[in-house]
C-alpha cells in the first residue's frame, strides 16, 4: 500500500517536472514552436482534452451535489465531497490549460471588462469563472474543518458558508447546465466544418445529457481510484445506483443522437464506411454497450462490471468531445494535425498536478467520510521513510525522505524534458528549408521567326530567337514543377557575349569563373550565410588577427561592425554587375534564390521596356513573360531532341 | 446605406499580384517565409492578407476577407476585438484580443490567420484598408490593380455594376454575383466565369447569416437560468418538506410510543 503510494506520487512528480520545462518552452517560444497547431487547425489537444473533456469530467460535481442536497438522497453523501473536490480541481485544470492555449494568456481576464454577450465563448468564459468560485465556496468549509483553522473567525466563516450550502448547490447546478451545454453551442457557428454526423442544431442538449452520464461514471471511476490508492472501501452497493442512473441517461443520450440524425436525414452516413462513420460507430457503441450492461443488476453490482462500464463511458464521452472539436472538424486538404509531444506532456502534467492536489486534499482534509479517514490514519501513521542523514544508501528508494525523493523526481523530469526539446524550441528557428536544385540544361532546337515570337521544340517561346540550336536552362529551384525556361546563349549574346558574363555572375567563388546562382543562393526563400568565420580566422592568423576585419576596437565585434567581404575579396566581385548588393549582403548573406532571380531578371526586363517601348511590349516586364506555367510534360517533349542536337 | 465594398471581376484578372504587393506594402507585412503552418507559401498567412488562387485554364481568383454583412467571426469574438464597422470593413483590435482563435474556427471562408511564430501573436486579416477608407482613399489593392479587375465603391453601386456586366455579357459570366446573398451577403463581391465554391469550406453556405445559429442557443440562457434554478429550488423545497414531515411523524410516533409504555 505504502509502496504503491510512493511510486504513483513519484511518477506524478516526474510529469510535474516535465511540465515545468515545457511551460518555459511554451511561453518563451510561442505556440508555433511548441504545438502542432496551424491556421487550418486553430484548436487542438489542449482545447479538446484540457478544456472540453476537463469540464465534462468535472460534471460529477453538480450531478452528485444535486442528488444529495436537492433530491435528498442522503445515502450518496460519502460521494459528495470527493465529487466536489474533483470538480473544483477539474475546473482549475481547465483554467490552467486555457492559459497554455490562449495566444495572449495575460489578457485572460478581458472578457470581464469587454463583455460580448453574442459570443458563446463569452458564456463559456463567464461560467468557468463563476462556477470555479462556486466550487471553491462549496469546498472551502472542508478545508476550514482542519485543525489548523480552529479559530473563531474561521468557524464563523464555516457556519456562514454552511448556511448558504443549498443556494450554492443550486447556483452550481444552473451554471453547470449552462456551461456543459454551451461547450456544445460553441460549434453551432461552424455547420460547414463540423462533420454532419456530429453537427446538430441541438448539439448543446446532447452535450448536457452526455455530461450527466459522464458525471455519474466519473464519480464511479474516482471511487475505484480511491479504493486502489487510499484503500477506501469500495461502496459497490451505492455505486450500482449510479450505474442504474447512468444506464438510463446513456440510453437517452444515444437515442437522442440517433433520432436527431434520423430526423435530419443523415443517419445513413453512419454506415457509409468512411473513417468518420467508423469512429462515429465506435463512439456510439462505447456509449451503448455500458448502457446495456448496466441494466443487469449482477453486472452493475460487481466491481469489474462497473469498472469496465465506467471506462467505456469515459472513452465515449471524451471521444465525442475530441471528435467535435478536432477530429471531425474539417480542414483544407493536405493540412493534418497531430499534437506535438509538448502538447501531450502539458496535458499529462496538468492531470498529474491535479491528481497530486487531490491526494494532498484527501490526506489533509476531511474529504472522505470519518470511518474511511480513520482507516487512512491508521495506515499513514506507520513510519513511511526511516531517514538517516548521511547514510550510504540514502539514494535508494526506501531510504529517501518524501520531499527529497519527489523533488529529485521532478528535477529528473525537468532535465529529461529539457534534453528532448526539439530544435524548434531551443533555437526558436521555425523556418523550413527549401534547398535549391540547380537548373537543368536541355539542348534544344529553336525555330527563328522574324515576324514574332519563335518556338523551341515547337513550344512557343517568349521572344524572337535567332540561333538554330540553343541550350535551354530549365529553372525550377524548389522542384514544384512550375518551370521557367531560360535561354542562356541568347541572353549572353544580347548583353555582349563572353566578355560580359560578370553582368549577371556578379560574384564568384575564389578561383572560379561564372559561379552558378544556386551555389550561394542555396535556399529558395531564406537568406543563406555564405561567410565562414572559423575558416577566415584560421587563414588570417587566429585570435591575434581579429582586428584585420573588426578594425574598430571599441565597437562590439559583430557582422555589422566588421569589414565588408568585398573590401578584401576584390578579385571575386566582377567590375560591372547589374546587381546592386545590399548592405546585408556585403556582410556575407546571400538572399533567397527567388529574390535573387527576380532582382536580376525583372530589373533588366523593365529597363528594356523603358528604353525601347517599340520592340519591347509592356508585358515584357511582367511576371508571365517568364512564368508561363510550363509543366513537366514539356520536359518530356523536349527529351527526344537531346540526341539530335549537339552543340557546336 | 453607405456600406463600402470591393467587386472583383475574375475574367479581367491576369494574376500579376500587384494587389498582393500593394497590400504587403500598405500593411507592412514583410516577406513570406516557409513555415510549418504555411504548406503553400503563396496561401493566405499572417504575412499575406490577399492572394491569387490559380485555377486551371488561366483563371485567377483573388482571395481575401469577405467582410460579411453579419460576420461569424465578430459574433464569435469573446471580447469584441473584431468589429463590423458601419462602412463595411471588419476590423480587429489587438489590445482586446485574448488569443482564443474562436474567430478562426468560426469563419466559413478560413480567412483569419495567426502569428504562430510570435510569443505575443495576433489575428491577421484584411481590414479593407480601413485607415485609408477613413481618409477617403480606396484600398491599396484596388489602387494597384492595373486591369481594373478589382474595383471599390459602395456595395449597392457595385451590385448594380455587377448585374449590368452580367446582363451585357451573359456568355462571359456565370449568372450570379457571388456574395450578394450568401450567408446574409458579403461586402466583397465577385463575378466570374468559373464557380468560386473553393473560396469557402462548403460549396453552398446558404443565405442565412451564421450568427443566427448560435443566437438560437444563446437566447435560451435566461429561460434556462430561471427554469433550472426554479426547478431545483422547487424540488429541494418539496423533498425537504417531505423529510421534515417524515421526521415529525417519526418523532411524534416515538413520543406516542414513549407515552404508551
Amino acid at each position: 500500500m505504502i509502496r504503491r503510494k510512493v511510486y504513483l506520487k513519484t511518477v506524478l512528480w516526474v510529469f510535474v517536472g516535465i511540465l515545468a520545462t515545457v511551460t518555459g518552452a511554451r511561453f518563451l517560444r510561442g505556440l508555433g514552436a511548441t504545438t502542432g497547431l496551424t491556421d487550418a487547425t486553430p484548436w487542438g489537444l489542449w482545447i479538446a482534452f484540457d478544456v472540453m473533456s476537463g469540464v465534462a469530467l468535472a460534471a460529477g460535481g453538480f450531478v452528485v451535489a444535486g442528488l444529495v442536497y436537492i433530491f435528498g438522497r442522503k445515502e450518496y453523501q460519502p460521494f459528495a465531497r470527493p465529487a466536489i473536490l474533483t470538480a473544483f480541481l477539474g475546473y482549475l485544470a481547465v483554467a490552467i490549460g486555457l492559459l497554455y492555449d490562449l495566444g495572449i494568456p495575460l489578457n485572460i481576464w478581458h472578457p470581464v471588462i469587454y463583455p460580448q454577450p453574442h459570443s458563446v465563448l463569452f458564456e463559456v468564459g463567464m461560467c468557468v469563472i463563476l462556477y470555479l468560485t462556486v466550487l471553491f465556496l462549496e469546498f472551502f468549509p472542508v478545508i476550514l474543518e482542519h485543525s489548523w483553522f480552529n479559530r473563531p473567525v474561521f468557524r464563523a466563516v464555516h457556519t456562514l458558508l454552511k448556511k448558504f450550502a443549498i443556494p450554492l448547490v443550486i447556483v452550481g447546478i444552473v451554471l453547470s447546465t449552462l456551461h456543459q451545454s454551451s461547450l456544445g453551442s460553441l460549434f453551432l457557428i461552424a455547420p460547414y466544418r463540423v462533420h454532419p454526423l456530429w453537427y446538430s442544431p441541438m448539439i448543446w442538449v446532447l452535450f448536457f445529457v452526455s455530461a450527466i452520464g459522464l458525471g455519474l461514471m466519473t464519480v464511479t471511476a474516482e471511487s475505484f481510484f480511491s479504493s486502489w490508492y487510499f484503500g477506501h472501501k469500495l461502496r459497490v452497493d451505492l455505486l450500482s445506483g449510479f450505474g442504474k442512473a447512468a444506464s438510463a441517461v446513456l440510453f437517452f443520450y444515444v437515442g437522442l443522437r440517433l433520432a436527431d440524425l434520423a430526423v435530419r436525414g443523415n443517419l445513413s452516413m453512419a454506415l457509409d464506411g468512411t473513417w468518420q462513420s467508423n469512429i462515429f460507430l465506435l463512439e456510439i457503441c462505447l456509449a451503448l454497450l455500458p448502457a446495456v450492461l448496466l441494466l443487469f443488476r449482477k453486472l452493475r453490482g460487481s466491481s469489474p462490471g462497473l469498472f469496465i462500464c465506467a471506462f467505456m463511458t469515459l472513452l465515449s464521452m471524451i471521444g465525442y468531445r475530441f471528435n467535435v472539436s478536432v477530429v471531425a472538424f474539417s480542414r483544407p486538404e493536405g493540412m493534418s494535425y497531430f499534437p506535438t509531444l509538448i502538447e501531450i506532456v502539458v496535458t499529462l502534467g496538468i492531470i498529474s498536478s491535479a491528481t497530486l492536489l487531490y491526494i494532498f486534499a484527501v490526506e489533509h482534509f476531511p474529504v472522505c467520510s470519518p470511518e474511511e479517514s480513520a482507516a487512512e490514519q491508521e495506515i499513514s501513521e506507520q513510519p513511511v521513510y526511516p531517514y538517516t542523514p548521511g547514510a550510504m544508501h540514502s539514494l535508494l528508494p526506501e531510504s529517501m525522505a518524501g520531499l527529497r525523493r519527489y523533488s529529485l523526481a521532478a528535477l529528473l523530469g525537468a532535465s529529461v524534458a529539457f534534453a528532448f526539446l526539439s530544435e524548434d524550441v531551443r533555437s526558436g528557428a521555425l523556418l523550413l528549408r527549401t534547398p535549391v536544385s540547380p537548373a537543368r540544361i536541355v539542348e534544344s532546337l529553336a525555330q527563328p521567326d522574324t515576324s514574332g515570337p519563335g518556338t523551341v521544340n515547337s513550344v512557343p517561346y517568349p521572344y524572337s530567337i535567332s540561333s538554330e540550336s540553343t541550350s535551354i536552362y530549365v529553372i525550377d529551384g524548389n522542384q514544384n514543377g512550375r518551370l521557367v525556361l531560360f535561354d542562356h546563349d541568347h541572353h549572353a549574346k544580347k548583353v555582349g557575349g563572353d566578355s560580359r558574363c560578370g553582368l549577371c555572375h556578379h560574384q564568384n567563388l575564389p578561383f572560379h569563373q561564372n559561379t552558378s546562382c544556386y551555389r550561394c543562393h542555396e535556399d529558395m526563400y531564406i537568406s543563406t550565410d555564405i561567410f565562414n568565420h572559423s575558416s577566415h580566422v584560421a587563414r588570417i592568423g587566429g585570435n591575434e588577427a581579429c582586428e584585420e576585419c573588426h578594425s574598430d576596437r571599441e565597437a562590439v565585434k559583430s557582422r555589422a561592425t566588421a569589414k565588408a567581404c568585398s573590401e578584401c575579396h576584390t578579385e571575386s566581385r566582377t567590375t560591372d554587375p547589374i546587381i546592386v548588393v545590399s548592405a546585408e549582403e556585403k556582410q556575407g548573406w546571400a538572399v533567397g534564390y527567388m529574390d535573387a532571380m527576380h532582382n536580376l531578371c525583372i530589373k533588366c526586363h523593365e529597363r528594356e521596356v523603358q528604353r525601347d517601348p517599340v520592340n519591347f511590349h509592356r508585358s515584357f516586364g511582367e511576371c508571365a513573360i517568364c512564368h508561363r506555367d510550363f509543366d513537366l510534360s514539356l520536359l518530356r517533349e523536349l527529351e527526344p531532341y537531346k540526341s539530335i542536337s549537339s552543340r557546336m | 446605406m453607405n456600406v463600402k465594398g470591393i467587386l472583383t471581376d475574375t475574367t479581367l484578372c491576369t494574376g500579376c499580384e500587384r494587389c498582393v504587393e500593394a497590400c504587403k506594402e500598405e500593411n507592412d507585412l514583410g516577406k513570406d517565409l516557409p513555415r510549418r503552418w504555411k504548406s503553400q507559401i503563396d496561401d493566405l498567412s499572417s504575412t499575406r492578407y490577399t492572394t491569387i488562387v490559380r485555377k486551371d485554364g488561366d483563371h485567377f481568383v483573388r482571395r481575401f476577407c469577405r467582410h460579411c454583412q453579419e460576420p461569424a467571426c465578430v459574433s464569435a469574438c469573446i471580447v469584441g476585438a473584431l468589429q463590423k464597422t458601419a462602412e463595411g470593413p471588419v476590423i480587429y483590435d489587438s489590445d482586446k484580443c485574448i488569443g482564443c482563435r474562436y474567430c478562426m474556427m468560426a469563419c466559413p471562408y478560413g480567412i483569419p490567420r495567426y502569428d504562430w511564430e510570435k510569443t505575443t501573436p495576433f489575428v491577421k486579416k484584411c481590414t479593407m484598408c480601413y485607415p485609408r477608407l477613413q481618409e477617403g482613399r480606396e484600398p491599396a489593392c484596388v489602387e494597384a490593380c492595373p486591369e481594373k479587375a478589382t474595383i471599390f465603391g459602395t456595395r449597392e453601386e457595385l451590385l448594380s455594376i455587377a448585374h449590368q456586366r452580367i446582363a451585357e455579357n451573359p456568355g462571359r459570366y456565370l449568372q450570379t454575383v457571388v456574395g450578394e446573398t450568401e450567408i446574409g451577403g458579403t461586402s466583397i463581391l465577385y463575378i466570374s466565369d468559373i464557380r468560386l465554391d473553393f473560396l469557402a469550406f462548403k460549396p453552398d453556405l446558404g443565405d442565412d447569416p451564421l450568427p443566427q445559429l448560435t443566437w438560437a442557443a444563446l437566447s435560451k440562457v435566461p429561460p434556462i437560468v430561471v427554469g433550472m434554478g426554479g426547478l431545483m429550488a422547487g424540488i429541494y423545497w418539496i423533498v425537504n418538506r417531505r423529510m421534515t414531515i417524515a421526521e415529525q411523524e417519526d418523532s411524534t410516533s416515538k413520543r406516542e410510543a414513549g407515552e404508551e409504555s
